[in-house]
């Protein structure tokens, strides 16, 4: 299955994977962590396992030295949406990877990621080509989060205002096709903006309606979010009118990483009940944050176990050592002669 | 149904079936740009039956609502309006089939929404459905369908993150299903067979089995919710009914089963309830027994279906041993808390009144059996009694019930290492042994004789030794820290026993030179030990952190601890060496003690251990002072 997806994919040339790495950070420098990712050329990476090393191929690898602007050199579609097509990046990789450092950048936007940089780079061109073109943008931006769609321009506490008695009716946002095949997100609401600082901002508007979770990372979250924007253009001279959208998605983090510093109530964010009896062994293991063993190697509470270095934590019952520590002491502190107690 | 056109029935009937079709079948078949095509398909079907149903209806001209209709429950909200009373149109009767048939279709057409992702409208069919039998009584024409509309709703609204919602739908098809098997119990109509002709109804086998996993269903979708309530114990009892229901029914893939059984001992062991945990480990290893053979190596060579198969059989059962192993280990352990004293050594008060207890607990243990749940089957209930036997369930209160359970316990670390070998599965292996040296840590709380025990913990060290030299530091960073924290507790262990022996021989204070070396030679590898451990907090550089970070701050310093009173226990009589030692000693009780002034937040992780060592840095430095004046005066 996967290898005709592969070859489909190749024949058409449309979908590229690129690979970025991180650089290591103050944690992992901290406990001498160890890089086993490494460059080999433009196209291939090598990791370090413990069973030896693999190489993977890429169209394009970026190492932990290339900058943002570099990711956006090389990943800049933006004409292309412009020009009417769809174009879509997608950010996926373990929690704590840099997805939304480069899709998004830093918080303090001294770093912007791509988001930000694409906005810019719209406006850009709509100005270059004002003369010819008139250009409307307009953006939706929503959240995937349990199965289900939220649009987040609309905030939490307006919907609760809205219901409780429309459970159905509730902002939902439903995937449709319509007549033409196109796909849209029926229910969402689309803004328009005049400049990269509205769309900007909406963006951030967005961004605050979301559901966080901190797990490994602050910025980090447990939702994917997809921020679409449509690009209309009308050719001043001839009428003509082209439609494209430029799509970025920021995927949730995959739950693999050893050290997390999650505790153990984000697990239970899966509410959706499991349907069929297969899933039992889940629902069991998922009792209890503490199980001695775990018989399942790839339940999710098995790869985030959080082990201890040692069972020697506070305990009532004093060790043998501290008793006699105490004793000692005491004896010292009671004058008897420093020299005759043995510490 | 008189009247009615025995052939238009028989349309009706092959349209149900191929609807039924279309979705199951054929639906798998549907492209992935239009995955939904069967489906819809089969929509449109159910739609033309409900409309038939409705149209004989009004031929026939009787009322929907015939016979003695009672109130009818307000129909906005999305509440379940089951009726207590026995009011209600008769299951049986013509307008009770009636409302179960368009009742059954409207459950259909219910679900099938929900397949195409259009769950408003798949809610709506549900909630018709309900309502349509909600006027009637609970009958064995009816009740198959009770349910099972009540377990799409749970689902359904479970989905919306509304726990409480399917929680009512659930419990509503719980107790249905109860009272119906304690007033009727006969095997009840399956939805399937209200279109079906007379030469295709099921078999009773058949409509009980479907009628049970129906129920079974239940029981699991409940363990869920409860779960979602944070009802841990309730969800733990249903999922332990679900188990114990596949058992039963003969449902069940037999890994699959007891690696579930397996974890649930697992929560149980948690709890302390080792009884219901010994029990599903029993039955654990025997359901796994099912599974097969093991196919032998020579087998596995030549096919690659035999050697997954092999692969896998004995992978799980491997699992299934470190339950165990687990179980024994924690069973120790909790009794070990029981016994201790405030320095944890065995407190024979406490043991002669916990065995006074005993005689107590085990007409309880009687009881507690009999009510419980059990798993099992004919065939099986036996085998799952005798594997229990083996070992107790009940907190052994001295060395000889100590090590019956140890000895189980080091059984199946054998059986676990089988398969869990070091080379390829470096980090299950060791998790192995550390469970092992565990196990002889708890059986040493145990052991009268000092010698026994501080051989005990010698075999810990032989054992953990070599690996926490021979790994890697980069890879198994974690797993080092472990086995160094352990090996120099351990040193610690023996040192303070070879003294303990030591002083009960002699009746002089002082110690023979064999005894201090020896002595010596322990404390100084307990120090080495914890030493490693504080180096492997180093950076590449070599430079000791400045801020510990949380998972190794109370490690840390308990190890400074540890080292500082190490050496000043070191025993020499060479006064530059007496120095040196006690230096070292302070230098480390006064890192505790700056550290945690530094970081009052961390004062917190290690409060005993800050105490004392202040008090060694206001102490100490006497005891240096004197001994310099004394190697002053002696040149």
């Amino acid at each position: 299955m996967r290898k005709k997806y592969y070859n489909m994919v190749e024949d058409m040339k449309k979908i590229r994977v690129f690979c970025r790495i991180r650089p290591v950070n103050r944690n992992e420098a901290a406990q001498g962590g160890v890089i086993v990712v490494d460059k080999i050329d433009e196209f291939s990476v090598t990791i370090d396992t413990p069973r030896g090393q693999r190489e993977f191929q890429f169209d394009k690898v970026f190492s932990a030295e290339a900058s943002q602007e570099d990711l956006f050199h090389d990943t800049n579609l933006i004409q292309s949406a412009i020009d009417g097509y769809n174009v879509c990046i997608f950010a996926y990789g373990q929690t704590g990877s840099g997805k939304t450092f480069t899709m998004v950048g830093d918080k303090e936007q001294k770093n912007p990621g791509l988001m930000p940089r694409s906005f810019n780079a719209i406006f850009d061109i709509i100005r270059e080509n004002s003369s010819k073109f008139d250009f409307k943008v307009s953006a939706y931006m929503l959240e995937l989060y349990n199965d289900r769609l939220q649009d987040l321009f609309v905030s939490p506490a307006g919907e609760a205002h809205a219901q409780p008695q429309s459970h159905g009716q509730a902002r939902r946002v439903e995937i449709k096709r319509n007549r033409k095949g196109v796909v849209f997100a029926q229910g969402a609401e689309t803004k328009e903006a005049s400049s990269a600082q509205e769309l900007y901002a909406l963006f951030q508007q967005a961004c605050a309606n979301r559901h966080i979770s901190a797990t490994m990372n602050v910025e980090s979250s447990r939702s994917h979010l997809i921020v679409g924007i449509r690009v209309e253009s009308k050719n001043l001279t001839n009428g003509s009118v082209s439609t494209g959208k430029l799509s970025l998605v920021d995927l949730a983090g995959s739950e693999r990483a050893a050290k997390t510093g999650a505790k153990d109530h984000q697990l239970k964010e899966a509410n959706s009940i499991n349907k069929s009896l297969s899933a039992l062994g889940d629902v069991i293991s998922a009792l209890s944050a503490e199980l001695p063993h775990v018989p399942y190697r790839n339940s999710k509470l098995y790869a985030t176990r959080v082990k201890a270095i040692t069972n020697n934590a506070q305990r009532n019952v004093e060790s043998k050592e501290i008793a006699q520590l105490k004793e000692v002491i005491m004896k010292l502190k009671s004058g008897q002669s420093v020299e005759d107690v043995d510490v | 149904m008189a009247s009615v056109n025995s052939d238009e029935w028989r349309a009706v009937c092959d349209k149900f079936t191929n609807a039924q079709n279309l979705t199951e079948v054929e639906s798998r078949n549907d492209p992935e740009n239009d995955p939904f095509r069967s489906k819809y398909k089969a929509r449109e079907l159910l739609r033309e039956i409900y409309c038939s149903l409705k149209s004989f209806e009004a031929g026939e001209g009787e009322e929907e609502s015939g016979g003695e209709s009672g109130e009818q429950r307000p129909t906005e909200q999305p509440v379940d309006g089951q009726r207590e009373d026995g009011q209600g149109i008769s299951g049986d009767s013509p307008a009770g089939m009636r409302a179960a048939k368009l009742g059954a279709v409207e459950y259909y057409l219910g679900v099938n929404h929900v397949d195409t992702e259009e769950l408003s409208a798949g809610q709506e069919h549900l909630m018709n459905c309900m309502k349509l039998l909600d006027r009637c009584r609970v009958s064995s024409e009816n009740v198959s369908l009770f349910i099972h509309v009540r377990n799409q709703l749970g689902i359904l609204w479970a989905g919306r993150d509304e726990t409480e919602m399917a929680q009512g739908f659930l419990e509503t098809a719980e107790s249905n299903y109860q009272r119906y098997m304690k007033e009727d119990g006969s095997p009840p109509i399956d939805m399937t067979e209200y279109f079906t002709s007379e030469e295709n109804l099921l078999t009773h086998q058949e409509r009980t089995k479907r009628f049970e996993l129906a129920y079974t269903h239940t029981m699991y979708y409940l363990a869920q919710v409860y779960q979602n309530l944070g009802e841990t114990e309730r969800a733990a009892t249903y999922c332990h009914s679900t188990l114990q229901r596949q058992l039963q029914l003969n449902q069940f893939n037999p890994m699959e089963w007891a690696l579930n059984a397996a974890t649930l001992s697992q929560y149980y062991i948690t709890k302390g309830r080792y009884m219901e945990g010994r029990h599903c480990l029993s039955a654990a290893t025997v359901i796994s027994g099912l599974a097969g053979e093991v196919p032998s190596e020579a087998a596995a060579q030549e096919s690659e279906t035999e050697s997954e198969r092999r692969e896998h059989l004995r992978q799980k059962r491997a699992e299934i041993a470190r339950c165990w192993i687990k179980y024994c280990l924690n069973l120790l352990q909790d009794s070990k808390k029981l016994l201790e004293d405030n320095i944890g050594e065995l407190d024979t008060d406490r043991q002669d009144e916990l065995k006074r207890a005993r005689r107590r607990e085990e007409e309880e243990e009687e009881k507690g059996r009999k009510s419980a749940l059990l798993f099992g089957s004919e065939d099986t209930f036996d085998s799952i009694a005798s594997l229990e036997e083996k070992v107790l369930c009940l907190f052994p209160l001295d060395f000889t019930e100590a090590r019956s359970v140890f000895l189980v316990g080091q059984n199946y670390v054998t059986q676990a290492k089988e398969y869990f070998q070091m080379d390829g599965y470096v980090t299950d292996h060791i998790e192995i042994l550390q469970d092992h040296s565990s196990l002889f840590r708890a059986l040493a709380f145990f052991e009268e004789d000092l010698e026994r025990r501080c051989k005990m913990h010698k075999r810990r060290v032989d054992m953990l030794e070599p690996i926490c030299n021979d790994l890697n530091s980069q890879y198994y960073l974690l797993i080092r820290r472990q086995l160094m924290f352990e090996l120099a507790e351990t040193y610690s262990e023996m040192m303070d026993l070879k003294l303990t022996l030591a002083n009960r021989q002699a009746d002089t204070q002082s110690l023979d030179n064999h005894t201090i070396k020896k002595f010596n030679s322990l404390c100084s590898a307990s120090a080495k030990y914890f030493q490693m451990f504080l180096d492997s907090l180093c950076s590449p550089e070599g430079k000791f952190p400045e801020i510990l970070e949380e998972e190794v701050l109370r490690p840390a310093l308990v190890a400074r601890f540890r080292v500082a009173r190490l050496h000043s226990r070191l025993i020499s009589s060479v006064p530059p060496v007496q120095l040196e030692n006690l230096n070292r000693s302070l230098e480390n009780y006064k890192y505790v003690v700056q550290y945690c002034e530094a970081h009052p937040e961390a004062a917190a992780a290690a409060e005993t251990e800050l105490e004392l060592s202040k008090e060694m840095v206001g102490l100490l430095p006497l005891k240096i002072n004197r001994l310099k004046a004394r190697m002053a005066a002696n040149n």
